[in-house]
């Protein structure tokens, strides 16, 4: 029984996914996975979806469009329609330009802004990581505290089948070096 | 012509009645509570003053309004006045329009007997002048200023001396059209035996006079009726330029030029010249000659209509050149099938030339038909003789007492140096000069005349047309007219107004039948600018045939000197308007070269002396030398240096400091120099004549550059020739054709169009009116009065010779002047050019901000305080018409900026500004028409340059009045559009040149 | 773009692991400036200043302070825009075009390639501002309510194109730099030795963990943004071409613009990609990871580029003959052998002749002859924009308004002083960012 967090550190991405399929397959809980980089596959691994980001990038991108179709139209045929060069108001085809630019922007924006509100990303947050040099040149997989399946020595003998270079609970950084 | 009448009357009617209140007001003593003149001082600085500072940048003022509001004077509504010009001796009628009290803009007086409507250049720019800063405001004795008290006690002192010892008085003045003036002096040299008033012109014509008196016995110079001949024949005369009265004569001219009528007619002009001319440029046939060639040419001429009408003559016909003979051959029948409906001038200042041309118009029967001496003309009275007797008194000490009036000779005379020691020695001398010019700086006394819009004056320019010049605005300075000073030195005192009324009264009353009593007479005279008298000329002798002699022989050139010719710039004259900071701006017709003057050569001659343009060359006459920077003048005749005159006047380095002040700017004159070079040296004053021409000079390259500053570098409608492909067409921006072409085809001379898809078609269709112009190439002369006229209008701002230089000027109206080398001589077009008002307008498109946008009739609009200034638009004008602010242009000058319009903004730094058909003029009538409920016609509303053209060839108006004058234009066959291709669909329209000559030239390779 | 498939050579020298390649990275950012740097940034802030006071006269004074006329509405103003535009095209497309077609030797210089771009769109932006005859109506522009009635601006005007595509650019490349730049300023911050870093990077790292979650997200965004930065890198060139395509006047108003403008921009970006990154790994000792390798498969874009630019040069002059336009024929035969034939020419040479070097093997190994053919084509690229706007412009239909130009002092100021503005910022940037994308290397690596 034991109820805090387990964390594995190893060198490479490699044995940070053999190391992870491993946990699956043992029936333990993965709380999360950190990676000095993305690592491709990683996600799979996990057993995770991918994410649903490109929807609202979709979603903003239209609400852009349209809002740029509706400016444009608006200001130049409804607001103030004025004889420029003897085209018509509505000149439709010059607004294609803005209506692009402005689809990109709301697009692009969005998605980051998503992106940071998703993953709670804001300047000066403060961070506790599971383990040193995570963001440097090593790989930690963090287990959910677990039930009563749990047991420390099968921790430590997966960790020593995947090349693991520590295995530490969560908190104790300092200890295990 | 005929549109341009109504709006100038019709504003007029308002002043008939203030013309009985004068009357009334005048008939009491003068400078009593209320004159006329001391409520348009009020206004004039009171309102104005407080106006000005709401144009500049300065914090914005509350605008008072009258505690008692003077009758007759609406804030911001204009008053007009008819006045007369007094820029030169032609004595065009003007309108003055004053807004508030001051004068802001000088119009053609419609049905003026002498200008017919237009204005020339310097009759538009003539309302700067009066904001002058730098004219005299004070009499000054001895360069000190002083009070007239001082002064006219002084000048009686003096005077009773004389007038005990004895002593010569000599009044000298320039032609002087005032019978009152004229009056005066008489008056006033009536009191001293055995003085005498002389008259001389700058730009002499003294032997045209001489030769009249010689063959019919009358000194007289004769009137011109350029409208009624069929043949215009003219050697040397610049009559469309600034011969003697352009205005007038342009008028006259294309009278004779009616192409748009049942039956077209169209005078044929022949020019001979030695330099290229506003008229020559403007011939159906010009041959270039040398001056010396002028002479032979006339002497052959006249011995074959001699000839031909059966005189003999005891001269003979010189040998000519044979395509020379072939053209006087061709020349005398065709003359000889005009007669009585030819006329042959010469503007050279020869009198056996000039008899020789009396001949050929007496045996052609053109006196009384096409130049009258019963109706003569005092537009030119000097008399060369008179002057050099004068100035022999002068140099020997002979004179007592010197009074100058209108004109300059220490600088117009050659050998001024020395007549100014002369005239030092002169006990009293007075200048009734407006500036402290050449002589009034040598003279003892300067007493300041006023400026013509703050005088009382007449002028008689054609015997029986008398002409009304009145005040606009009461003097700025502590200015006296000339009568009035003259009066007072006589001892009784009268003003200036009451001496022109009492010989109104006593002279010219009782020669009019039209009005019974005087008051009514007076009133007509000043509502309408002018009124017609009798005039009871002496008639001249009969034509004195032994009085014919042969031209002398002219000395010839050898082959290593050039032949010199100096002649008069459009702008400049002989300097007097060298104050004039928009007539030094405004490009010369022909060479488009601003600021300067300058040595014209032929190509040819060039590359003989190894120069390019603006290389400084020396040009060098015995002692007298003069260097000046060369201009390449096609069209000019080889051997021939053309230099202008009225340049190089002393204060003219006032102008230092013109325009925009920046890092890199250079001074449009340097400190202490003067704008151009004086060239009067070269005038001879011998034989009781002034030369002008055909003196032997020689040149030699100074080695140094000096840069001539002109606004336009590139002059063929053809592309270079380096870079021209195998059959690339000239470029058909202006069309033209012959008479008889025209005649069998009314569209030869056109330029296929491509046809066009409108992608918008029907988008905005304009329901009201739709503005357009159309400009008659035909009539253009290419005078550029319409220039200064919008720059009046508009306030364009002079940016100075730099900004000129770096292709900044700022004009909204340019005129193109494009040269066609043919296979007979140097052909010239002139093309006014200025916003197309494109329907379809390029720059609108792309301006970001909407500050150029199309209004619902049809104007292209600037919205100056909407515009960022990106340049965008200008860019993408394919007539290249916008203007860029690219400074803030001076306006410290809070004198000349009551010259302002009050309903044209003052535009700042970095805005785009262009022509807008003068929209504010637009307005103004519209809102007069909303106003009266009588609908628009042709002629309600005039733009600055269509009011101002003296040829009558801008057309203005809506091309959905379909019985409209532009709608019949519009169908005209001479009428095409520039770059129609292009589909930007302008409003402006032009109308092909069509040339009386016998059939097109051959187009001879251009580079 | 690899240089053989078989035995693909590893992305960087010097077998390298995933703690070495962050020291090395991070080595130029943490140690004392070279005597180089301060050499380099006191003459690139001196020619930064020159241009501040340029243009600070120039804005207090007029646009008259510079050469322009009434003919020639635009000169180095527009032309050192669409230079700079230009230059900032190589950033996205190393970072996005290359990243979508999954070239791995982007990531060693695509970072820094961004970093250009930012740096470029800032200069380039700066001119539509202070070419405007009053700069501070700038605001003027943007079509914001407002209570002085209806007021907007004109959508129909390729000005107001370029105001929307250059804003969009430049915010969509500061994200796509920025989200790049969270991991590794994480990477730093997690190994700061003083307080200050630490809390610096701590602040703009946003609190980076480097969890599976976040990173599964920051690639879809990151995928996102390429996929969406590819047309934009080619909608911003085209809509700066359409200032000139739109347009009446016989040399700008062609249909080829766009490919022509965009090629170009690709072609003069990827030549100062290579100038700046020659400079930074020498500077910075980066030789190992900005490798020859990667000098050479940028070589080849450039050649590409080159030729694809040369085509459209002949492309414009047959299609003006081919159109029988007269105006047209004239403004190019103008062009080649006209006043200003001799700028064509530089043009020509530097931008076709020259790279033709490039297809040499020895050539594109060569370190020294790569940097002189960017500079080469640094200026012919400058020349070219010279050339179409102002020749163009010089003499268009009416030869009575044709004219010539000739920049003032002010213009060559403001000229040295935007260069100086680039690589100020651009050292500052060594100085405290990481050059090379850590992550995207570290993830690149074969190991």
């Amino acid at each position: 029984m034991i109820d805090q967090r387990v964390v594995m550190v190893f060198e490479s991405a490699d044995d940070l996914m053999s190391a992870t399929r491993a946990v699956r397959e043992s029936g333990w809980k993965i709380e999360e996975a950190y990676t000095p980089y993305a690592v491709h596959g990683l996600d799979e691994a996990m057993g995770r979806a991918p994410s649903r980001l490109p929807y609202i990038t979709f979603l903003c991108g239209l609400v852009g469009t349209l809002l740029a179709l509706w400016l444009q139209h608006w200001t130049s045929s409804v607001s103030w329609p004025l004889n420029v060069g003897g085209k018509p108001f509505n000149s439709l085809p010059a607004f294609v330009p803005v209506i692009f630019e402005i689809m990109v922007l709301f697009a692009g924006l969005g998605s980051v802004a998503t992106l940071l509100i998703r993953s709670r990303l804001y300047p000066g947050k403060k961070v506790q990581l599971p383990s040193v040099d995570i963001t440097n040149h090593r790989f930690a997989l963090v287990l959910a505290p677990q039930d009563a399946s749990f047991s420390h020595d099968e921790a430590s003998q997966l960790c020593r089948r995947h090349n693991a270079v520590a295995l530490h609970f969560l908190g104790d950084i300092e200890n295990k070096k | 012509m005929t549109a341009q009448n109504g709006e100038g009357m019709e504003k007029r009617e308002t002043n008939r009645d203030s013309g009985h209140r004068l009357d009334q007001e005048f008939g009491e003593p003068v400078f009593t509570e209320l004159t006329r003149r001391s409520f348009l001082k009020l206004t004039g600085f009171g309102l104005a003053a407080s106006l000005i500072p709401g144009c500049s940048r300065g914090p914005s003022e509350k605008l008072i309004p009258y505690l008692d509001q003077p009758e007759g004077i609406l804030a911001g509504k204009a008053t007009w006045y008819a006045t007369t010009c007094g820029g030169c001796n032609a004595g065009c009628g003007m309108l003055a329009k004053n807004m508030d009290g001051r004068p802001i803009k000088l119009e053609g007086n419609p049905g003026h007997p002498i200008s017919g409507g237009g204005l020339c250049p310097i009759g538009q720019a003539m309302v700067l002048p009066l904001y002058d800063a730098q004219r005299l405001q004070t009499p000054i004795i001895q360069g000190e200023k002083s009070d007239w008290g001082k002064v006219d006690r002084e000048i009686r002192d003096s005077l009773a001396k004389i007038k005990r010892s004895g002593g010569s008085v000599r009044f000298l003045t320039g032609s002087l059209t005032s019978p009152t003036e004229q009056k005066t002096i008489q008056e006033f040299l009536s009191d001293y035996p055995g003085s005498r008033h002389v008259c001389y012109d700058p730009l002499s014509q003294s032997a045209i006079l001489d030769a009249h008196l010689q063959t019919h016995g009358v000194r007289r110079f004769p009137g011109y009726d350029f409208g009624a001949a069929e043949w215009i024949v003219s050697f040397d005369a610049d009559f469309l330029g600034t011969w003697i009265s352009p205005v007038q004569f342009t008028a006259g001219y294309q009278a004779g030029r009616i192409l748009e009528s049942e039956s077209p007619r169209l005078s044929q002009h022949l020019q001979f010249e030695s330099r290229l001319s506003l008229t020559g440029s403007n011939a159906d046939q010009r041959i270039a000659v040398s001056p010396e060639q002028i002479n032979q040419l006339i002497t052959a001429l006249a011995a074959r209509i001699a000839a031909k009408a059966g005189q003999s003559v005891g001269f003979s016909s010189p040998s000519l050149k044979p395509d020379h003979k072939a053209k006087i051959d061709e020349l005398a029948d065709s003359l000889w099938k005009s007669r009585g409906r030819s006329l042959v001038v010469c503007g050279l200042n020869q009198f056996e030339t000039q008899v020789q041309v009396n001949l050929i118009n007496h045996l052609l029967g053109n006196y009384e038909k096409t130049l009258s001496l019963l109706k003569p003309s005092n537009q030119c009275q000097g008399n060369d003789r008179d002057l050099a007797f004068l100035v022999d008194e002068i140099e020997k000490g002979k004179v007592s007492a010197l009074f100058v009036l209108g004109v300059n000779p220490v600088y117009d005379l050659p050998g001024g140096e020395g007549l100014a020691q002369a005239i030092k020695k002169i006990p009293c001398t007075v200048s009734f000069a407006t500036h402290l010019d050449e002589t009034a700086r040598v003279t003892r006394y300067v007493c300041p005349v006023h400026n013509p819009l703050e005088s009382w004056r007449d002028a008689e320019p054609i015997a029986g047309k008398l002409s009304v010049t009145q005040p606009t605005i009461r003097p700025l300075g502590k200015t006296r007219a000339m009568v009035v000073s003259l009066t007072v030195w006589m001892g009784n005192k009268k003003e200036e107004y009451q001496v022109m009324k009492d010989t109104w009264r006593t002279d010219f009353f009782k020669r009019q039948k039209t009005d019974s009593t005087f008051g009514r007479f007076w009133d007509r005279a000043l509502h309408d600018g002018w009124v017609e008298i009798d005039s009871p000329v002496r008639a001249s002798t009969d034509f004195n045939m032994k009085s014919i002699q042969a031209v002398p022989k002219d000395p010839v050139i050898s082959a290593d000197k050039l032949s010199l010719v100096l002649y008069p710039k459009i702008g400049m004259l002989a300097g007097q308007h060298a104050h004039n900071p928009w007539l030094h701006e405004l490009p010369d017709p022909v060479s488009k070269i601003v600021w300067d003057n300058e040595a014209s050569l032929s190509p040819e001659t060039a590359r003989k002396f190894k120069v390019e343009q603006g290389d400084r060359i020396e040009i060098r006459q015995g002692e007298k030398k003069l260097v000046l920077p060369v201009h390449i003048q096609p069209g000019q005749y080889d051997g021939v240096v053309a230099v202008a005159l009225g340049y190089g006047r002393v204060g003219t380095d006032r102008f230092t400091r013109v325009g925009p002040q920046w890092l890199e700017s250079l001074p449009t004159v340097a400190v202490g120099e003067t704008v151009g070079k004086n060239a009067t040296l070269f005038l001879s004053l011998s034989e009781g004549r002034i030369g002008y021409s055909g003196s032997e000079v020689s040149i030699r390259p100074t080695g140094e550059h000096g840069e001539l500053v002109t606004t336009q570098i590139h002059h063929s409608l053809s592309v270079p020739a380096g870079l021209a492909m195998k059959g690339m067409p000239k470029r058909p921006f202006v069309q033209e054709t012959t008479l008889e072409e025209y005649k069998k085809n009314p569209e030869s001379g056109s330029h296929p169009v491509h046809p066009k898809h409108d992608l918008w078609a029907g988008s905005h269709e304009y329901t009201g009116h739709h503005w357009g112009m159309i400009i008659d190439l035909a009539a253009c002369t290419g005078c550029s009065a319409c220039v200064v006229a919008c720059q009046a209008e508009n306030n364009i701002p002079v940016v100075g010779k730099d900004e000129v230089r770096l292709n900044r000027e700022m004009h909204w109206m340019r005129i193109d002047r494009y040269y066609n080398e043919t296979s007979e001589g140097t052909d010239v077009v002139h093309q006014p050019m200025f916003c197309q008002q494109c329907d379809h307008a390029p720059c609108e498109t792309v301006c970001p901000v909407l500050a150029t946008v199309h209004s619902s009739e049809g104007l292209n609009q600037q919205v100056y305080n909407r515009c960022v200034g990106t340049r965008y638009c200008s860019n993408n004008c394919p007539y290249k018409v916008r203007r860029f602010n690219w400074f803030d242009y001076p306006r410290e000058d809070r004198l000349q900026n009551m010259s302002l319009n009050p309903d044209v903004t003052v535009r700042s730094r970095g805005v785009m500004e262009k022509c807008t058909f003068c929209v504010q003029r637009i307005q103004a009538a519209k809102s007069e028409s909303a106003s009266s409920g009588k609908p628009l016609v042709d002629g309600d509303i005039q733009t600055a340059c269509q009011q101002s053209c003296p040829a009558g060839a801008v057309f203005f108006g809506d091309l959905n009045d379909e019985k409209g004058l532009l709608a019949k234009l519009k169908s005209s066959p001479r009428r095409y559009r520039v770059l129609d291709d292009l589909g930007v669909e302008p409003s402006v329209g032009y109308l092909r040149v069509v040339r009386n000559r016998p059939e097109p030239r051959g187009v001879k390779h251009h580079d | 773009m690899t240089e053989d498939t078989n035995v693909r050579p590893p992305l960087i020298d010097g077998n390298k692991d995933f703690q070495q390649v962050t020291e090395d990275i991070c080595a130029p950012m943490e140690r004392r400036p070279t005597n180089l740097w301060w050499v380099a940034i006191l003459v690139s802030s001196s020619m930064l200043l020159l241009g501040v006071v340029a243009v600070t006269y120039q804005v207090a004074t007029g646009i008259g302070t510079w050469g322009l006329n009434n003919t020639i509405g635009w000169g180095f103003d527009i032309t050192n825009f669409v230079f700079w535009i230009g230059i900032g095209h190589a950033g996205t497309l190393i970072s996005a075009v290359l990243f979508l077609f999954r070239q791995k030797w982007r990531t060693s210089v695509n970072r820094a390639a961004e970093a250009m771009t930012l740096i470029a769109v800032m200069c380039a932006g700066l001119f539509p501002i202070i070419h405007m005859g009053r700069a501070w109506l700038v605001f003027w522009f943007a079509p914001y309510p407002n209570f002085r009635g209806p007021l907007w601006v004109n959508f129909r005007s390729p000005l107001l194109w370029d105001l929307f595509a250059i804003s969009t650019y430049m915010a969509i490349s500061a994200a796509f730099w920025y989200i790049g730049l969270i991991p590794d300023m994480a990477t730093i911050r997690d190994r700061a030795t003083t307080k200050y870093r630490r809390m610096i990077f701590g602040i703009l790292s946003f609190g980076w963990d480097g969890s599976q979650r976040t990173w599964s997200r920051y690639e879809t965004v990151y995928l996102l943004l390429a996929g969406l930065a590819t047309p934009l890198v080619l909608s911003v060139h085209t809509i700066v071409s359409f200032d000139f395509a739109t347009a009446v006047i016989p040399g700008w108003h062609t249909t080829i613009f766009p490919p022509y403008f965009v090629t170009g921009a690709i072609f003069s970006g990827m030549a100062m990609v290579l100038t700046l990154m020659i400079i930074a790994r020498s500077v910075m000792g980066l030789q190992d990871y900005i490798t020859t390798r990667h000098l050479g498969a940028m070589c080849k874009i450039v050649l590409t580029t080159s030729m694809i630019v040369g085509l459209a040069y002949a492309t414009e002059f047959f299609i003006a003959w081919y159109s029988g336009n007269p105006y047209e024929r004239f403004t190019f035969i103008n062009r080649a052998l006209g006043p200003m034939g001799w700028a064509f020419w530089i043009m020509v040479g530097c931008n076709v002749l020259v790279p033709q070097l490039l297809w040499f093997r020895a050539v594109r190994s060569n370190v020294a002859v790569i940097f002189g053919i960017s500079i080469f084509i640094n200026i012919g690229m400058w020349f070219e924009r010279f050339v179409i706007i102002t020749t163009s412009l010089s003499r268009d239909f009416l030869p009575s308004s044709w004219a010539s130009y000739v920049p003032t002092s002010i213009e060559l100021a403001t000229l040295v002083g935007s260069f100086g503005l680039f690589f100020t910022l651009f050292l500052l940037f060594c100085r405290l960012l990481p050059v090379i994308a850590i992550g995207e290397v570290k993830g690149a690596m074969k190991r």
